[in-house]
């Protein structure tokens, strides 16, 4: 059945591949287009290059209108992102706005790793040691980046 | 615990509980409340308070202008969907007002895009605009369609969403003049990204200032609150504007729609 939130999810996935942006990937699971699984590149020049982070995307029948969730598969040390892999990212929040689409969130969520906020912490270790310890903080990041070549 | 220790790693995401009880919260009223509801005489307004002198004092002077009333769904979005309605309804039974706003519609899409909305989801919205529009086209027999239109959540909250890019566009648009109404050290940007573009966001006067400007259509809004006074104040937006197309009713956090009396049967009450 076409519904006006699977009407959009075609579109969204017909432009990220018509149009893929740098880094992202994403696509439907097989069986259901409200699921979808996704890739980030680790943006280079951050601790964060070379890894290959897993996400999922659940939208619902309220989509675009309210944000899907969108949750790390991959193991991530980031002061934004909890330890069920959760993210806080106002976009996907309060400041959601219909006129995100997918290629949007993905693109929001890369930026997302270059620059962490760490005052609106959602793992306070990672923000804490990204204030404070940068070394350290780089150290448990590559770490997950190895981690992601395994998963 | 005290206060500045924070637990190292939280287990669930405290926003995702916060967005699960509102989503309950939501079902439950849209359970009860239709979209936008059916034409209802004053007197059940009257009757809903038949226990608070107050309102029902209020009640009584607003029937000395309207007859009727239409309710629409408590979800933040009240606003808006009250005002799409309530125009769209009103342009049904007129052609020349119509031509002028199918125009301003069509292209608005081009505007918004200058603007640095992004095309491709805009274009989305706009298409989904224009099909409502159209059909409010063929005039006053498109009464139930439309009707049915705005109680079908995809077309309906499609055309709200439009209407809050439209207002965003104004205010992003008039930067500078509206900055001076924003509280706080939000710019401009910010306001329209938290406050107006965002789906429940409830609407404040700025958000109808925004959009009555755009469409320069005239809204009259009626203000019932507990204040003293044996008035049902009246503002008009934008200012000073001589033709109110749409009129609405405002309790404290919410809009329902109101229809104003005939000329002629003002002149014979």
């Amino acid at each position: 059945m076409s519904t006006p939130a699977r009407r959009r999810l075609m579109r969204d996935f017909k432009r990220l591949q018509e149009d893929p942006p740098t880094g992202v990937s994403g696509a439907p699971t097989d069986n259901n287009i409200m699921i979808w699984n996704a890739v980030i590149f680790g943006p280079h020049d951050t601790p964060f290059e070379d890894g290959t982070f897993k996400l999922t995307i659940e939208f619902t029948e309220e989509y675009p209108n309210k944000p899907p969730t969108v949750r790390f598969v991959s193991k991530m040390f980031h002061p934004n992102v909890y330890a069920d892999g959760g993210i806080c990212l106002d976009i996907l929040q309060n400041r959601w706005s219909p006129t995100y689409d997918v290629s949007a969130i993905l693109t929001s969520i890369q930026s997302l790793l270059s620059d962490p906020n760490p005052n609106s912490p959602a793992n306070s270790m990672a923000a804490q040691l990204y204030k404070e310890n940068r070394r350290e903080y780089e150290k448990r990041v590559k770490a997950c980046v190895e981690q992601s070549f395994v998963d | 615990m005290s206060e500045d220790e924070i637990p190292v790693v939280s287990s669930t995401s405290q926003d995702d509980l916060i967005i699960q009880q509102h989503r309950e919260i939501e079902k439950e009223i849209s359970e009860r409340i239709k979209l936008v509801g059916p034409k209802e005489g004053l007197e059940t307004l009257e009757n809903e308070y038949s226990n608070d002198d107050v309102y029902l004092k209020k009640t009584k002077i607003l029937a000395n202008n309207y007859d009727c009333l239409r309710r629409t769904r408590p979800d933040g979005n009240c606003f808006f969907r009250a005002f799409g309605f309530a125009y769209l309804e009103y342009l049904l039974e007129n052609k020349e007002e119509y031509a002028r706003f199918r125009e301003l519609a069509k292209q608005s899409k081009d505007k918004l895009i200058e603007l640095n909305f992004p095309k491709f989801t805009l274009e989305d919205f706009h298409d989904v605009f224009m099909d409502v529009v159209n059909v409010v086209g063929k005039g006053p027999v498109a009464a139930d369609e439309l009707y049915h239109m705005f109680n079908e959540q995809g077309h309906s909250d499609y055309v709200v969403v439009y209407l809050r890019l439209i207002a965003s566009g104004h205010l992003r648009e008039k930067e500078e003049f509206y900055q001076n109404f924003i509280e706080g050290d939000r710019t401009i940007v910010d306001f329209c990204s938290q406050e107006v573009e965002p789906m429940y966001k409830e609407s404040d006067h700025i958000h109808i200032i925004a959009l009555s400007t755009a469409l320069d259509v005239g809204v009259r809004v009626r203000y019932m609150d507990r204040g003293d006074g044996s008035e049902v104040i009246a503002h008009d937006f934008p200012e000073g504007f001589a033709n109110q197309a749409v009129h609405l009713l405002y309790r404290p956090g919410h809009y329902d729609i109101l229809y104003p009396k005939l000329q002629a049967q003002l002149i014979m009450s």
